[in-house]
């Protein structure tokens, strides 16, 4: 195999690993939005809501992601087709299947997002709301000028986790053929006689990209957390000391 | 586009089928990963650097790469080398399923060994100080105060974790396995439908999945009886004063019991 055609496989598969990233960052910038938004929704305790979101939970906590996509990308031109008729909209509506990939991602991952969120707002200690009343703030600047921004420091572990999995569960998509690195590293694979060498260029790619914003994520924390003088407590705890 | 209960019915051999395929992979990967993470686990704590660096490679690796990449690699790539030999490696990388298994068994241990190192870590030097005090063996020390305190405090970690891990096995149609989300879509290409047998597989997941995540809760509250009251704490927004204490608490109850 002469060395050109492997280089120009490697092009081939970076220009995939531009769709993989378009889909994960579009993916998950809606997760986030379901995910606050299903988490704002919850703290009415409106019962109709409540009852909402543990079905909702339950169905795509409880369904693996690919099947979602599957059902998304072959049933979802027909409902949606058949949903517009009764509005008397006679439009033919083709679901590609990046769009199903990135509804699948955002409806299971926002189910997650959605409890990450919905636990940090928990976890903001009610003094706070109480406090922001006292002085008179109004709930919105209540909401987004004192208790967001402790939101944002105690969820944000957990969206960078599920940053990486939405990354991960793009190589999904690949399934209802979309061509990202996956799929073409299958290709490139099978073409040259390769596996090795395109598998692990693929595998890389995942590697190298969730580290490199893993570090952008340290650096967020570290940022929410400057209010919070405690830095090498942290790492005492990850060395497993006890403080 | 309607859920039509006749080819559901008609359809449901195929499914079981698969089905049985998936309940195969999320029965013994689970096995492979627990005997793979402990050993790896130990190694990635372990004061020698050469134990300790592979180990961190083998979860960042394993662990950062989609388990699709992995199947790949292990069908496509090893299949490829080892395939065709006679003897034990060709018959395992020219086996569909096997290849399945072990490439899940690589990604899944790659979780469990984090999860076995975290619950590792978490058990408070004293208690260990405490039972070498005793006089007690250092195998002895590990593996009846240690690892049982472990498995407490990372139960709910490797719950989730199996319970992603099953999940995730739905893609492994793309090695010709044919397991439950497989048999759906082989239903569908001969029926043109997709609606009903993908809907009737995502029913089995979700029965599936919650039979699992049901099991794997008796089994915490088998393990940290005391801990229960505090879940109920968990979800609800109200208040609550501590009544039952946190965490540490289980540590008495594990040294009575080591000691027993």
């Amino acid at each position: 195999m002469p060395s050109s055609s492997l280089l120009g496989y490697c092009e081939y598969l970076l220009a995939g690993a531009a769709i993989t990233v378009e889909l994960a960052v579009s993916g998950y910038l809606l997760v986030l939005i379901v995910g606050a938004g299903w988490a704002l929704m919850r703290r009415l305790n409106n019962p109709v809501v409540s009852a909402a979101w543990r079905v909702y939970a339950s169905i795509f906590m409880g369904v693996p992601a690919v099947l979602v996509m599957f059902l998304f990308y072959y049933a979802g031109s027909p409902t949606l087709s058949s949903l517009l008729a009764l509005f008397r909209w006679q439009v033919r509506v083709n679901v590609t299947p990046f769009g199903a990939g990135l509804a699948a991602l955002t409806v299971v991952q926002g189910a997650y997002a959605a409890e990450v969120i919905s636990s940090a707002i928990r976890n903001v200690s009610r003094g706070q709301f109480e406090a922001s009343r006292a002085l008179g703030i109004r709930p919105y600047q209540t909401w987004w000028y004192v208790i967001m921004p402790q939101v944002a420091r105690l969820a944000l572990p957990g969206l960078t986790n599920i940053w990486v999995s939405v990354l991960k569960d793009t190589a999904l998509v690949a399934l209802a053929g979309l061509n990202e690195i996956v799929m073409r590293s299958r290709t490139a694979s099978g073409a040259t006689n390769e596996p090795f060498l395109f598998f692990m260029l693929a595998a890389l790619f995942f590697i190298v990209f969730s580290a490199a914003t893993l570090r952008g994520s340290a650096e967020v924390e570290r940022r929410l957390n400057r209010g919070l003088a405690r830095p090498d407590n942290d790492r005492r705890l990850l060395a497993g000391e006890r403080t | 586009m309607n859920f039509d209960p006749v080819l559901a019915w008609h359809s449901l051999p195929a499914l079981c089928h698969g089905l049985l395929v998936t309940i195969g992979l999320a029965a013994l990967v689970p096995v492979l990963g627990l005997v793979i993470s402990v050993p790896m686990a130990l190694a990635r704590l372990s004061r020698w650097k050469a134990l300790a660096w592979p180990a961190a490679a083998y979860v960042i690796f394993f662990r950062g790469t989609p388990a699709m990449i992995l199947l790949f690699f292990v069908y496509f790539g090893l299949g490829q080398i080892f395939g065709a030999h006679d003897g034990l490696l060709g018959a395992l990388f020219s086996n569909a399923f096997l290849c399945a298994v072990i490439g899940f068994a690589l990604n899944h241990s790659s979780y469990v060994t984090e999860i076995v190192r975290g619950g590792l870590q978490s058990v408070p030097r004293g208690i260990v100080e405490a039972a070498s005090a005793l006089g007690i063996e250092r195998r002895d020390v590990f593996l009846r105060v240690r690892l049982p305190l472990a498995v407490r405090f990372g139960l709910k970690a490797y719950q989730n974790e199996v319970i992603l891990f099953t999940k995730a096995t739905a893609v492994v149609s793309v090695i010709t396995v044919i397991d439950l989300t497989g048999a759906a879509n082989q239903v569908f290409y001969d029926t043109y439908d997709p609606f009903t047998p993908l809907l009737t597989a995502a029913a089995f997941y979700w029965v599936l999945v919650n039979l699992l995540r049901l099991g794997l809760a008796r089994l915490d509250t088998w393990l940290n009886p005391h801990l229960v009251v505090d879940e109920r704490r968990d979800s609800t927004d109200e208040f609550r004063p501590r009544a039952v204490p946190e965490r540490h608490s289980v540590t008495a109850h594990g040294i009575a019991e080591a000691a027993e």
